[in-house]
């Protein structure tokens, strides 16, 4: 190894002559190693640099917003008071399982389904599909509801494997638990999940709602729906990976939701409910109201057959259709929701325009034989009979309401002809449509609830739009006498009492008093609200009172069953057919009674209804139960 | 040249060598602790568990260095044959005997810790190669020796890609590519084979790559297409890197890493939580660290009079320079995903003691074959 650096050189050098000298190729070689090296690290500084010098603050916030979540704060929702502040619902707590589906790994997708299908009892492929569906959209955070209404146990499990379960989360709710049940159902009606067509197409989106956040869907739940909510919180979370909370960076309280003071009575509604059930019979439904006559204020609104709404918030789509094929449809509420042919409870109006219109006053007599005879109008040799009900003789204007002649109101209505000749002046259909619409028939009555129906002022542009048929002296006398066309709700014939009996005043029907804030104090005052004064003279209407009064004491009137001890009760029956001719001119009937009491200072109006039944002998009988309740308990 | 002075030994070692790697160690310790807190709740179990299994592969790994670094390393050589068959049998036995992780079967146990067996491969081919290219220094010139050097690293490549393990695969490659360069390849035929890849290339990419490597490849161009699925990891680190912006966030205040957004983030994304943390000055510090050492690599292996020394240096140094430029290109979204471990850095027995059984044999190739000025 001592040679000399010359001869070691040549010794070294490759057989090639023209090769350049080999340690010169070697340090070239790694001359260009070391530029390699440079290079490379030089590549990844301009990465690096592209990412954490310029477009640094893009990346932070990314990263910001993948660690902090806004987590809503739901507010309790405010609660629902009879008017003696009896509670009638309460916020109950409530499990529910949700997959927050940004934080369910899709990986192990195949390993947790089964899990939870086996835990929760909803199928592994429903609960995929959901997943998918919420990964896909803009907000894959907010968590999704999979099952509601889990017992302790399984929410309890659920919380345990958490870390087997990653995304899953068992959310506490606020459960709304109606403790009147079904007694206060159509009253208060129920929430539920917002549903998609809510929540896009009628812009509860713009007010502040989740796609998981329960709203009034009816009832007073949902006429109150701004007042009960509240105002929801929120709180900035940060979140791992797996979605677990850590911290609570920032949280704004949410505002609880106002409470409502009803104007119904439990008790009343409950013996109201009590009595009409007794005395329906085998009615399929039954309608009774006791509204206050100064204020609108309803003390007991009962639609029978009744529902139970603590058991819609989870039911399936069969159970529901099963509820609303039942007989008497019990989700609807027969009070407001449904029309009928209102009958003899009709000639209230009937009389009071006619003597507003000065066809007839207290002492106009009209005979009954049973029935009057109208010739065709085209054909004179044919000829139609109208019956009264019995031929009563010849009657004043208060026994033609006692007696409730039928042909009393035939005559103040349509006027009476022989032979062609006018032997007594009627008002008029036209006149009694515009009397009906000043009661506030053929529109809804304002009632704070939703899903009222309008019910039908016939007058001869409708029939010939409608019905495609001119008017007729015959559709005249129908109407008169409530039968025919039109159709009211028990509630507009609520109010129609109300207004005799208050001294013309039409008044909104409330079933809400008061608003008041989480701790009891009234926010917003009950104030009632008059929608129109009839133009009718308290003097014509105190004649129809008095005829009303009669109908119940009078031995011959026709409500002599509405009669209380110790209460003056004035009222009218009425018995409406309807439906087809079932032979011999027999026609299904409905049942009606309207009333008041105490006659001379009236204090509450009321109304029964009773699908097919009889005014005098179902409707009035229950109206005297529950007046007589209303005024004798302690 | 048997036996050596012990002034010698203590003159020749390279001492910023071993700072140099042994500052990257130091550094990779603290990243793993930081990206272990999020797992393990507490720093005393961080610490426990992750932070001193490494420290003690670290004690370990430095013994072997010392003791490599006293052998000859033209022993090595003899043991060439045999090195190479234990290397393929391993890579068979990983094939057929050994589970899934993450997609792949890269592991083996061996008595309680998982071995990789590609990462052993790779100074196994380097002492191969080495070997080979100095029993054939006449004739290296010629087209037989290397082809047949190719065809020796295509076998291991081969059963590595299989796994797959496309990352170490390439790298391999790059370990040949640069010692039969240094070797003295003719020009002629690496241009060659250059063009030959380059044309093949597309065809190998339709024929060769599997669903696998398609999704990783089509995870790398989009990851925002399944950012919550095969995108996340990709996407979380970029995020991660990204958002640490020029100082960083400050060492265990990474929300990335600390909220586990980040995932494997003490192996093969701990590139990420320095980034995260420590910001674009932690990762100039890194590189700095690491040109120096490969430099002091690359001087050993240029300083060297002996072919079989300073191919073994070259090859080391060219695994070391792979190793980091396909981690942090993964973890910087240069590159696709491929499991590569951030040498030094990276937690793992098997990658830290191989390495530093590397940093042994640039030593003895110090040590025992000095520069010709020294002596």
């Amino acid at each position: 190894m001592l040679e000399m650096p010359g001869r070691n050189k040549r010794r070294w050098r490759s057989p090639k002559r023209e090769a350049p000298d080999e340690s010169q190729v070697l340090r070239d070689k790694f001359f260009y190693f070391r530029i390699l090296v440079l290079f490379l690290f030089g590549i990844l500084t301009l990465q690096l640099m592209r990412m954490q010098v310029f477009h640094g603050e893009a990346y932070e916030q990314r990263a910001e917003s993948n660690r902090l979540r806004i987590v809503p704060l739901m507010p309790s929702r405010g609660l629902v008071f009879d008017r003696n502040s009896v509670p009638l619902v309460i916020n109950a707590p409530h499990f529910a399982a949700g997959i927050v589906a940004a934080d369910f790994p899709e990986d192990k997708e195949a390993a947790m389904l089964p899990i939870l299908e086996r835990l929760l009892n909803v199928p592994a492929a429903e609960i995929a599909a959901k997943v998918d569906e919420k990964r896909d959209s803009n907000d894959p955070f907010t968590p999704l509801i999979v099952k509601s209404g889990l017992d302790t146990e399984t929410a309890f499990t659920l919380r345990q494997m958490q870390s087997e379960l990653p995304g899953v989360k068992v959310i506490v709710q606020e459960a709304r638990q109606y403790t009147a049940g079904p007694l206060m159902a159509h009253i208060l009606g129920s929430v539920g999940m917002v549903t998609k067509e809510e929540y896009e197409d009628e812009g509860l989106k713009n007010e502040g709602y989740a796609m998981n956040d329960r709203v009034g869907k009816t009832g007073v739940e949902l006429t109150y729906e701004s007042q009960l909510r509240g105002e929801p919180g929120r709180s900035e979370v940060e979140v791992d990976a797996a979605g677990r909370e850590i911290q609570t960076m920032r949280s704004e309280a949410a505002t609880p939701g106002s409470g409502v003071v009803l104007s119904l009575d439990l008790d009343l509604q409950s013996k109201t409910a009590e009595f009409l059930q007794a005395g329906m019979g085998a009615s399929s439904l039954a309608v009774a109201i006791v509204m206050k006559v100064d204020t609108g204020e309803l003390l007991s609104m009962v639609s029978l057959p009744f529902y139970d709404n603590n058991a819609l918030a989870d039911i399936t789509n069969e159970q529901l259709q099963a509820l609303l094929d039942s007989p008497g449809k019990p989700l609807v509420n027969h009070a407001i929701s449904d029309t009928y042919a209102p009958g003899s409870i009709f000639k209230q109006i009937t009389g009071t325009s006619a003597l507003q219109e000065g066809i007839a006053n207290a002492g106009t007599t009209i005979t009954s034989y049973g029935y009057i005879t109208v010739k065709n109008e085209y054909d004179p040799s044919i000829s139609y009979i109208f019956r009264d009900w019995a031929a009563h003789g010849t009657m004043d204007f208060y026994a033609g309401v006692a007696l409730s002649s039928d042909v009393y109101f035939y005559y103040l209505a349509g006027g009476y002809y022989e032979n062609g000749r006018e032997v007594f002046h009627g008002m008029g259909e036209q006149k009694l449509a515009e009397f009906c619409r000043e009661y506030g028939l053929g529109a809804r009555t304002g009632v704070d609830l939703p899903g009222e129906a309008d019910g039908i002022v016939p007058d001869p542009a409708w029939k010939e739009a409608q019905v495609g048929e001119p008017w007729t002296i015959g559709d005249t006398y129908n109407f008169a006498i409530g039968q025919g066309y039109v159709t009211v709700t028990p509630l507009q014939m609520a109010v129609v009492t109300s207004a005799l009996a208050n001294g013309g005043y039409v008044m909104a029907p409330r079933v809400v008093r008061d608003i008041v804030d989480p701790i009891g104090k009234v926010v917003t005052p009950f104030q009632s609200v008059v929608t129109r004064q009839l133009p009718i003279s308290d003097d014509n209407l105190e004649v129809m009172r008095q005829g009303m009064r009669q109908a119940v004491s009078w031995a011959r009137g026709t409500a002599t069953q509405a009669a209380v001890d110790g209460v003056a009760v004035a009222g009218k029956t009425g018995t409406a057919e309807f439906g087809p001719d079932l032979g011999g001119g027999h026609y299904a009937e409905h049942g009606w009674f309207a009333g008041f009491a105490p006659a001379d200072n009236p204090e509450v109006a009321i109304v029964v209804f009773v699908e097919r039944g009889n005014g005098a002998r179902d409707a009035a009988p229950i109206a005297g139960k529950i007046l007589d309740y209303y005024f004798h308990r302690q | 040249m048997s036996t050596v002075k012990t002034g010698g030994y203590f003159r020749s070692f390279d001492y910023l060598l071993l700072l140099t790697s042994l500052a990257l160690v130091a550094y990779g310790i603290i990243l793993i602790y930081s990206g272990s807190l999020g797992s393990y709740g507490s720093s005393s179990k961080a610490l426990a568990d992750p932070v001193a299994r490494q420290i003690i592969f670290a004690v370990i790994g430095v013994t072997v260095m010392l003791l490599i670094s006293r052998i000859d390393y033209r022993i090595l050589g003899y043991t060439a044959p045999v090195l190479y068959a234990l290397a393929i049998g391993s890579l068979l036995f990983v094939l057929v005997f050994a589970s899934e992780t993450y997609g792949s079967r890269r592991w083996i146990e061996v008595a309680g810790t998982q071995v990789q067996p590609s990462e052993l491969t790779k100074l196994v081919l380097i002492i191969v190669l080495a070997k080979y290219f100095t029993d054939r220094q006449e004739r290296m010139t010629s087209l037989a020796p290397f082809a047949t050097s190719l065809a020796i690293t295509l076998l291991p490549m081969l059963l590595v890609f299989i796994e797959p393990d496309l990352g170490s695969a390439v790298i391999l490659l790059a370990i040949w590519f640069a010692m039969v360069i240094v070797a003295g390849a003719r020009s002629s035929h690496v241009l060659g084979l250059v063009t030959m890849g380059l044309v093949a290339l597309p065809f190998a990419l339709i024929g060769m790559i599997n669903d696998y490597q398609r999704e990783r490849i089509a995870t790398f161009i989009d990851p925002e297409k399944d950012p919550l699925g095969s995108g996340f990891n990709t996407l979380q680190a970029e995020i991660s890197i990204g958002s640490g912006r020029i100082f960083g966030k400050g060492l265990t205040h990474g929300t990335q890493t600390q909220l586990e957004y980040l995932r494997t983030q003490t192996t093969d994304y701990v590139f990420s939580v320095l980034g995260e943390e420590l910001g674009f000055v932690g990762a100039m510090v890194l590189f700095a660290l690491f040109v120096l050492l490969l430099m002091r690599g690359l001087r050993a292996a240029s300083s060297s009079r002996d072919p079989f020394g300073r191919l073994m240096a070259v090859g080391i140094v060219t695994y070391i320079l792979f190793q980091v430029f396909i981690n942090i290109g993964v973890n910087i979204r240069l590159l696709p995903v491929t499991g590569i471990p951030l040498p030094f850095i990276s937690q793992g027995g098997s990658s830290l003691v191989s390495l530093f059984v590397a940093m042994g044999i640039l030593q003895s190739v110090r040590i025992h074959h000095p520069p010709p000025e020294w002596r």
